[in-house]
């Protein structure tokens, strides 16, 4: 490609006078936001023409793209299935996390992570809310170690939020009082998201 | 709890799959994998190729959700995902021919069958795109829609960016003048 190729790419574009500029540049503008204003540009009817027209390219690349996905999802569903049967989806084990033992050559651990899932379970069994991250802050690989939970989650649109997160919190520090022997010094929660019964589409996003 | 899944937005899912929530992971896998697919196609103009790009990409999203900083930028941060590694697969595809094949009209790998469903779609644009020689599409497809950069392009392709820049100039001359969006 040199530049007498650039010069040629001007011929697809019969009758358009873009007042000295290439489609090229005119691209690079839109790219950058058609800032800084140039007003050659934004005066000339021609430029105006291509801008609108490589804008409406770009749109109509997503749409195609989109309605590809649309008239595949079926078939890709079961697709997807197979792909997700052949790669195994196991969760991080994060750090060990200690139990007492009464015989010191024993010792018990138990992953973060499955304290994560308990935590999640616990959350989400509460009606209305769903767990979304679950941390574990403080050094929980020290027995006694003062430890914050902090969780995010999704309520169900309507709901009184204060009791939903005290209803989080209590639960799940008495589960973590059964399971585990970490020191729970505080369980903090964050309602980051309301959600509705609507099933969200791709095109929500 | 699948079906409860299925009304939360990404973030919240991506949050749950990235500490090893597998039920929120699949649901984002089910809303999203149809878009990454259709975009791999177009990028690679190959079915089984895209699939295995998805593929790929699912097990490494998998593995690294945790390092994802915005939970709610999700499907752009697995969208870019399905770039990179379609940009590995030409790469790999380039090694084994000649830079003159680069320029190459589109072989006619298309079925029958893809080829009425275009029609059928009248996508005037789907079958431009599937005319261009295949640097070209490829370009056009990791710029317009998986918005890289002519720099970040020519990088992962390892060819100059005039190259990119020239097969991009081709792209929308001929994408410009056959769906006469001009007028």
């Amino acid at each position: 490609m040199n530049d007498d190729d650039h010069e040629s790419m001007l011929d697809g574009l019969a009758g358009a006078d873009l007042d000295g500029h290439t489609i090229d540049e005119l691209s690079d503008y839109l790219d950058s936001g058609r800032e800084p204003l140039d007003p050659g540009i934004e005066a000339s009817p021609g430029c105006q023409l291509a801008l609108d027209a490589l804008l409406r390219l770009r749109t109509q690349t997503w749409a195609l793209l989109k309605s590809e996905a649309a008239t595949h999802s079926e078939q890709d569903r079961s697709w997807m299935h197979a792909v997700l049967q052949n790669i195994s989806l196991e969760a991080h084990a994060g750090r060990d996390i200690p139990l007492r033992h009464p015989d010191p050559e024993v010792h018990l651990r138990i992953t973060e992570g499955s304290v994560r899932t308990l935590i999640r379970g616990v959350g989400d069994s509460v009606g209305g809310v769903i767990v979304g991250r679950v941390r574990l802050d403080g050094d929980v690989t020290t027995l006694d170690a003062p430890i914050t939970v902090a969780i995010t989650a999704s309520a169900a649109f309507g709901n009184n939020l204060e009791r939903l997160s005290q209803l989080i919190r209590d639960r799940v520090v008495a589960e973590l009082a059964t399971h585990t022997e970490l020191n729970v010094v505080a369980v903090d929660v964050t309602i980051i998201d309301i959600h509705t019964q609507r099933v969200a589409r791709p095109e929500d996003s | 709890m699948k079906r409860s899944l299925e009304v939360l937005p990404d973030g919240i899912l991506a949050e749950r799959a990235a500490d090893g929530d597998a039920t929120a992971f699949e649901v984002l896998v089910f809303r999203h994998g149809s878009l990454m697919r259709a975009y791999a196609v177009r990028v690679l103009g190959n079915q089984s190729e895209a699939e295995d790009v998805v593929q790929d990409v699912l097990i490494q999203a998998w593995g690294q959700l945790d390092r994802l900083n915005d939970p709610n930028a999700v499907k752009s941060w697995l969208m870019r995902m399905v770039s990179n590694r379609a940009i590995d697969r030409i790469r790999r595809r380039r090694e084994h021919s000649e830079i003159e094949d680069w320029n190459a009209p589109a072989p006619s790998h298309q079925s029958p069958e893809r080829v009425v469903e275009v029609r059928m779609q009248m996508s005037a644009l789907a079958s431009v795109l599937d005319r261009l020689p295949a640097m070209q599409r490829e370009c056009w497809m990791l710029k317009e829609t998986g918005g890289l950069s002519y720099v970040e392009i020519a990088e992962s392709l390892g060819v100059p960016t005039s190259t990119v820049r020239g097969q991009l100039a081709r792209a929308r001359q001929t994408v410009l003048r056959e769906m006469e969006v001009w007028r």
